[in-house]
């Protein structure tokens, strides 16, 4: 029941990510359940194209998976601008409850009506702020800071918000753009700072842990209907067992490359919750203005499974 | 029929040179306004990368019109006529099927960019993804043309290689000497 | 047997004398169709090509090439170009063979204003071979001399080549641009050197010295496009702006001095120059964009991994390994004009480089340094072309002429083989 195929799985980031460790055991479960018949051939670093390229393959029917962030979706499943939204999860915990429970269930029909079949939400993680004017502990301490966002309206919104000038950069320019001081600082999880070496141009790390992004690892919708429900299961379970270990390499890589980020002499310094708070509340503008173009459904989704998560 | 042609190429041009001048003004102005005043034009990056794809598109229809487009002639170049015709027949059809099937991959895809919109500005992609039609179409029409001009025997001679070598051949008066020398180089 | 079906259905496309643009997309189709016939690919899908043709022209760092273009229409219209002869026939005229040192001076200077060879060629030889010619030089030898420096203009900054380079193999643009200063430089130094020693055997008359205060006139009236390399790397170094960024600021700021200041630039010429500029940069972009289509599929059909696999061998020996893919580009260089030649093996050679630990930066330096000598390499040399059109001299004539002067810099490439530290020990001094 199960035929030759060989799986494109196009990655953005490098194979050293955690997400190599879970692409790993995907292809080991396969190997195994399959008999070698069903193979997934992965292309990192964007050497495939990048993450909304490759989604937008997906939906066309010309590529099998990809494993991109939430963020660069929202132009095609306009729900998934919740994981945008500032200070949304307190902790990992929260964000595993939430996306492995209904509200997760509810994003991933909306993707499958954009033609696209989420097998798992494996994690990207917690975001933090680097830059090189000053350690920002509290909320005045963003003020005018140049700081590069992705190209997307609600990470832009939050850092104007907050004080900064948003600067909307390609990543490929960011390195240079911090190393020349064309801008002052980027906003990325601990890994992603560590790999791209921006230790070696920013000096204050600050762990403001200000978003939550997901990775989706998705199948094309045209190309599943074609599977059969063996080879759909086997895929499934495989993307589970994934998520496992990916999440487990995700927060012990990021505890790592927190403390060699220290250790190559990046100046850390940690939010108190009370700053947080204020943070939180100079925001709130934020989730006014984009909470309507999200969708009220959305968001409720994820606040009603946060509050039974957070036990109220 | 060559007047309407000629008018709606001078169309393209005007857009060329418009969605350059465009690009010229947000990215310029985004440096100014990041350096001096600290602030910046949120939707340039976005939108002068789109003026590019349309310049892109709409320039190389003109190219083609002027047969500007890179390639090598030295093999064709001394070829016999009927061998040249032969190539050139081949080329053209070749052409033809990439420009139907660019026209038949925008359509097929073209629900998935209507329901794609810009991360910043809003737009949907399909006015940037649709040029695929406009530009197959026209390109398409080039070959028809050409194949023709071949198959019922009026091409001429200089019709049989569409290509020049290099894209940067000077145009103008770059290589007229006189007009460079117009205040004369002081020897 | 997916590198077979990619080098013959490109070059067979190619040789039939189709744009090169529709070659590579014949390309992409030849492989879409083997790999879809072979199970590698769900289906013959022609959704493939149009959206990755689209997404290929999608690219911000790109926008460099417009820029640079038409920075290049406003300095020849705008006199900045004639400034810089002007000034490099004022300082080294009156030496013996004075203008061949113009010549090589004026290139340098103009190669740091400029991102292409062709359009620094063409105003050299337009402005120096006529003077050249009236001065008794034999006209092959000016034609070679100004032919080998004009191709400087790619590797010293800024560089359109480099940036194309930057973007198809993701390598920094910045690292690029100040790793691109020594070679080029050298480049000038070897053809310098070679007419000297031409000029002494030939006994070529001087122009006459030109006076003091004379001089100083000229250099002040130099001085704002003298100021151009200074406010491109300048700002770039600085963090004024991108090397994205630098280009439009090269545009403005050759359009503000052209206009304002040497008052040459006309209202009713800015029309066709940006016209100009926009249609080349269609030319390249097409190019770049139908590149996107069949790069997508060589990175799919891993055909990377199988060149990877064929070059194992050499794979430890990173000098010889740098000697064959120069060997490789330089053959490759006589036929294709540059822009195709680094589209097309940028995505099958980096992967080498990235796995042989060869330096992605120095390799960018001499992969674009090869493929400026290639600019003056027949049968395909566009530059040479050009040069002998302006000076009214066959090809053949021209590449005699220019013969010495292009195994000056083939030298100079190899030297660079040999000793990488030549291009990455000032780099590194660059880079704090
Ligand atoms: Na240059
Ligand atoms: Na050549």
């Amino acid at each position: 029941q199960f035929a030759d195929r060989t799986i494109k799985f196009t990655n953005g980031v490098n194979e050293d990510h955690p997400v190599g460790v879970g692409v790993k055991k995907m292809q080991e479960i396969l190997a195994a359940k399959t008999g070698g018949k069903m193979k997934i051939n992965a292309f990192w670093g964007g050497s495939a194209g990048n993450d909304l390229q490759a989604t937008q393959a997906l939906r066309a029917g010309t590529q099998e998976m990809v494993c991109t962030s939430s963020s660069p979706l929202v132009g095609i499943v306009k729900e998934l601008g919740v994981f945008d939204l500032p200070f949304l999860f307190a902790n990992e915990k929260e964000a595993d409850a939430v996306l492995d429970g209904p509200a997760g269930v509810y994003f991933n029909k909306k993707l499958e009506e954009a033609g696209l079949v989420n097998l798992a939400y494996w994690e990207n993680g917690f975001r933090n702020l680097t830059n090189s004017k000053r350690p920002v502990a509290k909320v005045e301490d963003f003020e005018g800071v140049k700081v590069r966002v992705m190209q997307n309206n609600i990470f832009l919104d939050t850092f104007k918000t907050l004080g900064t000038n948003a600067v909307p950069m390609a990543f490929p320019e960011v390195f240079t753009a911090l190393e020349t001081k064309t801008i002052d600082g980027q906003e990325n999880p601990f890994v992603t700072i560590e790999t791209s070496k921006f230790n070696e141009v920013q000096k204050y790390l600050s762990v403001t842990r200000h978003a939550y992004t997901p990775f989706l690892v998705l199948y094309s919708k045209k190309l599943w209907d074609q599977l059969s429900p063996q080879e759909q299961s086997v895929l499934r379970e495989a993307a589970i067992e994934g998520q496992k270990v990916q999440r487990i390499a995700n927060r012990q890589l990021n505890e790592k490359s927190l403390a060699s980020l220290k250790a190559k002499g990046m100046v850390v310094n940690d939010v108190t919750p009370a700053e947080q708070a204020r943070m939180f509340a100079k925001v709130q503008p934020v989730y006014a203005k984009n909470v309507p173009t999200i969708g009220a459904d959305a968001v409720n989704q994820v606040l009603d499974a946060l509050k039974k998560a957070r036990g109220k | 029929m060559k007047k309407p042609v000629d008018l709606f190429f001078k169309l393209l041009e005007l857009l060329v040179v418009v969605s350059l001048v465009a690009m010229v003004i947000m990215v310029f102005g985004n440096v100014v306004l990041r350096y001096a005043f600290n602030s910046g034009i949120l939707v340039s990056e976005e939108m002068s990368r789109y003026c590019f794809i349309w310049l892109t598109y709409i320039g190389a229809m003109i190219a083609m019109r002027e047969r500007g487009h890179l390639g090598v002639d030295t093999l064709v170049k001394h070829l016999p006529r009927l061998g040249k015709k032969v190539c050139l027949f081949i080329s053209e059809a070749l052409m033809l099927l990439c420009n139907v099937l660019f026209f038949v991959g925008t359509w097929k895809m073209h629900e998935l960019q209507v329901t794609n919109v810009s991360p910043v500005v809003g737009i949907s992609m399909i006015w940037i993804y649709g040029i695929g039609y406009v530009v197959a179409a026209v390109m398409a029409l080039f070959n028809l043309h050409v194949l023709w001009r071949l198959v019922s025997g009026r091409i001429t001679e200089d019709e049989l290689v569409q290509v020049v070598e290099s894209e940067d051949m000077p145009h103008g008066d770059l290589t007229d000497t006189e007009a460079l020398l117009k205040d004369g180089v002081r020897p | 047997m997916t590198v077979s079906v990619f080098v013959f259905s490109l070059l067979g496309a190619m040789a039939i004398g189709m744009p090169i643009a529709y070659a590579l997309l014949v390309c992409g189709l030849a492989l879409m169709w083997f790999m879809a016939a072979t199970g590698a690919l769900p289906a013959f899908d022609s959704q493939i090509l149009a959206q990755r043709f689209v997404d290929g022209a999608d690219n911000f760092p790109l926008l460099a090439v417009p820029f640079f273009l038409l920075a290049g229409e406003f300095m020849n219209a705008g006199g900045l170009s004639r400034r810089i002869v002007n000034l490099a026939t004022a300082w080294v005229g009156h030496f013996r063979g004075g203008l061949g040192y113009v010549a090589v001076m004026a290139a340098i200077i103009m190669a740091s204003l400029s991102g292409s060879a062709v359009a620094d060629t063409a105003a050299l030889a337009a402005l120096l071979i006529p003077m050249m010619k009236r001065a008794g030089y034999e006209v092959n030898r000016s034609a070679g001399l100004i032919s080998a420096g004009g191709i400087i203009a790619p590797v010293i900054p800024p560089s359109i080549g480099m940036i194309v380079f930057g973007v198809a193999g993701n390598v920094s643009i910045t690292k690029l641009f100040l790793a691109g200063i020594v070679p080029g430089i050298l480049m000038g130094l070897a053809i310098g050197v070679t007419w000297w020693w031409i000029a002494k055997r030939d006994d070529i008359r001087p122009a006459p010295r030109v006076a003091m205060k004379q001089r100083l006139k000229i250099t002040v009236e130099g001085f704002w496009a003298l100021a151009l390399p200074v406010v491109i790397l300048g700002g770039m170094k600085m963090g004024v702006f991108t090397p994205t960024e630098a280009a439009v600021v090269a545009a403005v700021y050759s359009f503000v001095v052209g206009m304002f200041i040497y008052r040459e630039l006309k209202v009713r010429e800015l029309y066709g120059l940006i016209l100009a500029a926009g249609k080349t940069t269609a030319v390249v972009m097409f190019l770049v964009a139908a590149a996107m289509v069949s790069a997508w599929l060589i990175t799919v059909a891993n055909i990377p991994g199988e060149v990877v696999k064929l070059l194992e061998p050499f794979l430890d020996n990173k000098t010889l390994l740098m000697f064959i893919m120069m060997v490789l580009v330089v053959v490759i260089g006589t036929a294709l004009d540059f822009t195709p030649t680094v589209l097309i093996l940028t995505p099958v050679l980096m992967p080498v480089v990235l796995k042989a630990g060869i330096d992605p930066v120095y390799f960018g330096v001499m992969f674009i340094m090869n493929n400026a000598i290639g600019l003056i390499t027949p049968p395909v040399g566009t530059v040479l072309n050009v040069v002998s059109g302006v000076a009214r001299i066959s090809l053949d004539d021209a590449f005699k002429g220019v013969m010495p002067f292009f195994l000056a810099q083939l030298a100079v490439l190899f030297l660079l083989v040999l000793f990488p530290d030549i291009v990455l020990v000032p780099l590194k001094f660059l880079m704090q």
